[in-house]
């Protein structure tokens, strides 16, 4: 048997983390958690997922790019698709999605969602970049 | 009204009276005087518009009288009265501003028709004199007015420059001086293009120069500050163009604002919308069933979904708190508050919340503690939020204590605790909407980063201010300040 594929979630909102952990597992995924930047990166000392999910806003506004920046130089984890969440993009008139800015390239986002974020598009996301 | 007022010098009774009579009789006012000083004494009495004098008076001469005349500011009309008349005399009379020469004997006729000539240039020359001070008065205040344009426009705030039709400058008003770190003299008439050219202003200066539209208004960057320049082209009242003015606003403060503010509803939404997000994916996993049929292991989830939607209420009342601490509405006027009761209701319920953790709360208000100049309601918010914090960030069986007391003409609140204090560097964040210091310590503790916010805005709508002291693992107190 295959050994299951492996989600990272990072994101400081408790609820949030359970909520696509209880989701995914029951879809026989294998989630980490991690609810700060640091304890990705002590999580990432042993673990390659399959792909990573990244609040953009955590304890300070750019956490998640910068984060994604350190993942993304790793030459181990370099080559892991990075997906961006945010909440503030649409109300603040902020784009992220786009090119602008080159921010997508400098954290190397493979995509970028706009919160709140259901399981569903979680799932089909996984099953697009991370299921070979 | 009279004709007018002739006065009549000569020192012959007989002419005097001959005289008088034909002209009363004409409907004028008449004085006589039978000598100079006479004379000079009926004009001071009153102002007459012609005076008849004859040559040879008895103490003195009628040119040397009307030179004295004309010294004291006499303005009548002189028609000088002599039988010896020569062409030498007339021409000198002339000269010394004699009006008229009537050599006697004259007829009533010769009398009646030189006076009513005179009256008529005395006429003339009032009506000249005095559109001659009204065309004074105007250009007078013409003056006036330029004077206060000008020093309207010194007084401004706003960098202003006028530049006329060909682009020179006419005026830089101080602001603008300081702003081109030049003097008057460096600037009147110099082209506006050269003065503005290279650096930060060069794109005003080529508008000025040459303004696609009458108006122009843009934004730019000086330095630190940001302004916003307005270039206006004024026209005649045939709708030629004059001129052009220049003004720079300094927006820096406005921008400030607008980009605090643009921060905020970012903090905000994001504030509002995380929980959402959470709250919709708990419920998801219940539709879904992603646990199976059974109901009970998503208790805990439904639970925390509750718990979410009561913290969402709790924030969206503080954001109302907020907004409403921004602006004074009428009828809530401060008045004097007793501080005891609020702070015994405010207390009442943080024991209830500290007797779990074992947490206790003791106050000590001043015997004489005079009332808070305050609104009721801000004084029991504030009150609530700090006694609140100091159970909340206080470890277990630790203490607050709530001390009032007047002191250098403050009405001083202390509220200290035993608990976690607040790292230093993040002292000066600590007032900033969502700010929430984020250590190991406060990560299992719940708070929407709002409350401190809206304490120091209440407190400085009171006209006061508040003051923290604090050590990391020790405790913090926290000070209101309120005119005493």
């Amino acid at each position: 048997m295959t050994p299951p594929t492996t989600v990272l979630f990072v994101d400081d909102d408790r609820d949030f983390l359970e909520s696509k952990k209880v989701y995914l597992e029951a879809r026989g995924y294998r989630v980490l958690t991690a609810e700060s930047p640091d304890a990705a990166m002590a999580t990432l000392e042993d673990e390659t997922p399959a792909i990573i999910f990244l609040d953009l806003m955590m304890e300070h506004v750019d956490d998640g790019f910068r984060l994604g920046y350190r993942i993304g130089k790793d030459e181990r984890l370099g080559h892991i698709p990075l997906v961006m969440l945010s909440g503030v993009a649409a109300e603040t008139g902020t784009r992220f999605d786009g090119e602008a800015g080159g921010l997508r390239e400098w954290s190397r986002l493979a995509r970028f969602l706009d919160k709140p974020v259901t399981g569903q598009q979680v799932l089909a996301i996984v099953e697009e970049l991370a299921v070979a | 009204m009279s004709e007018g007022s002739i006065l009549i010098v000569d020192d012959e009774y007989g002419v005097r009276s001959g005289i008088r009579t034909i002209l009363e009789m004409d409907g004028y006012e008449v004085g006589e005087a039978g000598d100079g000083a006479a004379a000079l004494e009926a004009l001071k009495e009153r102002d007459y518009d012609v005076a008849l004098l004859d040559y040879r008076l008895p103490d003195t001469d009628g040119l040397s009288l009307l030179q004295t005349m004309k010294q004291r500011g006499c303005e009548a009309m002189v028609c000088m009265i002599t039988a010896y008349a020569n062409i030498d005399t007339a021409i000198a009379a002339t000269r010394q501003g004699v009006d008229f020469f009537l050599p006697k004997p004259f007829s009533p006729d010769d009398l009646e028709g030189v006076v009513a000539t005179l009256l008529r240039h005395k006429r003339a020359r009032t009506e000249a004199d005095r559109l001659r001070a009204e065309h004074e008065a105007s250009l007078l205040a013409l003056a006036e007015e330029k004077t206060q344009t000008h020093s309207l426009v010194s007084s401004l705030r706003d960098a202003v420059l006028v530049v006329n039709r060909d682009g020179d400058i006419v005026l830089a008003n101080p602001p603008m001086l300081a702003l081109l770190d030049l003097s008057d003299d460096d600037v009147l008439m110099r082209p506006a293009t050269e003065l503005l050219g290279g650096g930060a202003l060069a794109p005003l200066g080529q508008q000025l120069a040459a303004p696609a539209k009458d108006r122009t208004v843009r934004q730019l960057e000086i330095g630190e500050q940001t302004w916003m320049a307005s270039i206006v082209t004024f026209r005649d009242q045939e709708g030629e163009a004059r001129g052009r003015i220049l003004t720079l606003s300094d927006i820096s403060e406005v921008r400030r604002l607008a980009m605090e503010k643009q921060k905020f509803i970012r903090m905000m939404v994001h504030e509002l919308k995380s929980p959402l997000g959470s709250i919709k994916g708990l419920l998801e996993v219940v539709t879904d069933k992603s646990l199976g049929d059974d109901l009970d292991p998503y208790l805990p989830m439904i639970a925390r979904a509750d718990h979410r939607i009561d913290n969402l209420a709790l924030l969206i009342r503080d954001l109302l708190t907020l907004a409403r601490s921004e602006q004074t509405q009428e009828g809530e006027e401060p008045e004097l508050v007793p501080v005891a009761p609020v702070l015994d209701e405010v207390v009442e319920l943080a024991r209830e919340h500290g007797a779990q953790r074992g947490v206790t709360v003791t106050t000590a208000l001043a015997a004489d503690l005079p009332p808070a100049l305050i609104r009721p309601d801000d004084l029991r918010l504030v009150l609530s939020n700090l006694v609140g914090n100091a159970v909340k960030y206080n470890r277990d069986g630790g203490s607050v204590t709530v001390r009032g007391a007047v002191a250098d003409g403050w009405l001083r609140l202390d509220v200290a605790d035993t608990g976690i204090g607040i790292r230093e560097a993040n002292l000066a964040r600590l007032w900033d909407e969502f700010y929430r210091e984020s250590r190991d310590e406060t990560r299992e503790l719940e708070g929407n980063g709002l409350g401190l916010s809206i304490v120091k805005r209440l407190v400085e709508r009171a006209g006061g201010h508040l003051e923290v002291a604090s050590i990391e693992g020790e405790g913090s107190t926290f000070s209101v300040l309120l005119p005493a």
